[in-house]
């Protein structure tokens, strides 16, 4: 026997979000049968607010309800910096830590040809056009993760970037505070190492 | 180092096994099919947590189980540990004194095994990049940043191949990304050379030794690591870097062409010479195999210098592929220093008379019996 096409449908949707099998999708969508009228009528309105209120930000490419968004809005941030990061997500992290000031940009990506993303199909071309009409802006700093297609991305920026005379900064890699170096793999040591300072 | 016993549960065609061995020459005799080579891979699992036969480890549980169990008591200078090996279909535990170790990569390196098999034989005259993979797996057991170095030359050599291949196609324009990529594959490149022509270097001096003796110094044998960078004794990492991106720079609009990366470590070789004359070429079989038993023999020496401790040495029936006068150097240079398995069909000739008091194993459809020493 097939399931009533409501179900069937829900299941379906269920299975379209990532991480979640028929099985999960199933069970999710029983328990929305039996959920209270009005959670379900909020969770949907949720699902179309969060899709139809949501934009990118025009300048900095973040989610956000207004455009520009509010940091890209917010005067008494640091006009001068601009942290390059590879996702939104990344732009909350920074956030929480709540000691950097200026301002952010989100390429929604990073560079890897086997993935079909080129310097075309990510956000640089508007980090380029933020920065050639903004003379105010004096360091770049770029916040990619450390994999290769993070570094590869990170050189590609520098390389446009640093011509035009305006500072490019990368975050320093090595051991994560509060950690023991005898629990610290072998790369991660070797490049705390090598990124030793003087004290 | 070496094992002291083993312990295997739906291993292969092993259901239940636990055997003892001996420190010095452990000999597995049978006939086919009979579980001989199982037994060399199941001790090549413990050390490394995959197979050298297979990539796939269902393939080594045993058929109709879900999971496979690999024990082992290892004896090091500084003491015994036991190492445990869970295969299952969710992935793999290792166990090292009885504690689970979150990453395999901290597991691998306790146990260091060399396999000698007949294919090692082609190490010689076989394609460029069986010798490739053979620096590659020595020097990678040896040292954790070449590993580390070589897996993002990988990467890195993925993605720039495709780009070139989209360039040539006028998919894509943008030769800033494809310098990017360049200096990249040259960074971690010359990296890989570097440890290759160092670790090359040493490797070349112990098998020198046991090629002359071989040879009752006739012979004497040179490697040379072939390279279009050119290198000299004391090519420094920043010198091998600034000419790998010169060479890029020079071959850009042939690679573009071609659509694949040409220069790099993926594309080196390594040439053996008896005498001044290239090996490959010019070199009897005979020479061929001398060669080889020399390259290997001397890896067990690199392998105790790089680590302190004497590797444990598999030989999956190469005896038979062997003269008497090689099995001699072979088992003379093993004997009272390498703990050793060996197998073979049949236990005759040479080899019976030089081993001193082996242990010897009968397989039968998986199961071992010890032969009363005689």
């Amino acid at each position: 026997m097939q399931y009533p096409e409501p179900i069937a449908k829900l299941i379906d949707s269920y299975m379209k979000l990532p991480g979640i099998g028929g099985k999960t999708a199933t069970r999710l969508a029983f328990y929305t049968i039996d959920m209270d009228g009005d959670d379900v009528t909020e969770f949907a309105k949720a699902l179309i607010a969060a899709k139809r209120d949501l934009h990118f930000c025009s300048i900095c490419g973040n989610i956000t309800e207004n455009d520009p968004c509010d940091i890209c809005r917010d005067k008494s941030r640091d006009q001068s910096t601009v942290l390059v990061v590879e996702e939104a997500k990344d732009v909350m992290a920074m956030e929480k830590i709540k000691e950097y000031n200026g301002l952010y940009h989100v390429l929604h990506g990073v560079l890897s040809p086997i993935d079909g993303k080129g310097p075309e199909d990510i956000n640089i071309a508007s980090l380029l056009k933020r920065l050639q009409q903004n003379d105010g802006i004096h360091e770049v700093i770029i916040a990619t993760n450390a994999t290769p297609e993070g570094e590869a991305t990170a050189m590609y920026i520098s390389r446009l970037v640093k011509p035009a005379g305006i500072k490019v900064t990368r975050l320093a890699h090595g051991l994560s505070v509060g950690s023991d170096i005898q629990y610290a793999d072998e790369m991660t040591l070797f490049k705390a190492v090598e990124g030793r300072q003087e004290m | 180092m070496y094992l002291e016993n083993l312990t295997l549960h739906n291993f292969r065609n092993y259901a239940d096994l636990d055997v003892t061995f001996d420190r010095g020459v452990n000999v597995l005799l049978g006939q086919n099919a009979q579980g001989k080579t199982n037994l060399l891979e199941a001790i090549y699992v413990l050390a490394l947590t995959r197979s050298h036969r297979t990539a796939n480890d269902r393939e080594l549980i045993r058929w109709q189980h879900q999971t496979a169990l690999l024990k082992g008591r290892l004896h090091r200078a500084t003491g015994s540990v036991p190492l445990e090996l869970t295969l299952g279909k969710r992935g793999k535990r290792a166990k090292v004194n009885h504690l689970e170790q979150a990453k395999l990569s901290q597991y691998v390196g306790q146990l260091n095994v060399i396999v000698f098999a007949p294919e090692d034989l082609s190490i010689v005259k076989g394609a460029p990049s069986i010798r490739r993979r053979f620096m590659d797996m020595e020097f990678g057991q040896m040292s954790p940043k070449y590993l580390y170095n070589l897996s993002q030359y990988r990467a890195i050599l993925k993605q720039r191949n495709l780009y070139l291949r989209q360039l040539s196609r006028h998919q894509v324009k943008d030769k800033v990304y494809l310098g990017v990529l360049s200096d990249q594959l040259a960074a971690f490149g010359a990296e890989i050379i570097h440890k290759r022509l160092e670790l090359l270097g040493q490797l070349e001096q112990w098998a020198q030794g046991v090629h002359s003796e071989i040879t009752q110094q006739q012979e004497q044998l040179t490697f040379h690591y072939v390279t279009q960078v050119p290198t000299e004794d004391q090519t420094s990492v920043d010198h091998l870097y600034e000419t790998l991106q010169k060479l890029y720079a020079q071959q850009e609009a042939k690679e573009i062409f071609q659509g694949t990366t040409l220069i790099g470590p993926h594309r080196d070789d390594l040439q053996f010479s008896v005498n001044g004359k290239n090996v490959q070429t010019f070199g009897s079989q005979g020479q061929q195999r001398t060669t080889a038993l020399s390259v290997k023999l001397a890896e067990i020496d690199l392998m105790k210098a790089e680590t302190g401790e004497y590797p444990v040495l598999l030989l999956d029936d190469v005896l038979s592929e062997l003269d008497a006068d090689r099995q001699t150097h072979l088992l003379t240079a093993i004997q009272d220093k390498v703990q050793t398995f060996l197998t073979t069909p049949s236990l005759d000739g040479v080899a019976r008379q030089l081993i001193n008091a082996p242990k010897v194993f009968n397989v039968n459809h998986g199961i071992l019996h010890e032969e009363e020493p005689h």
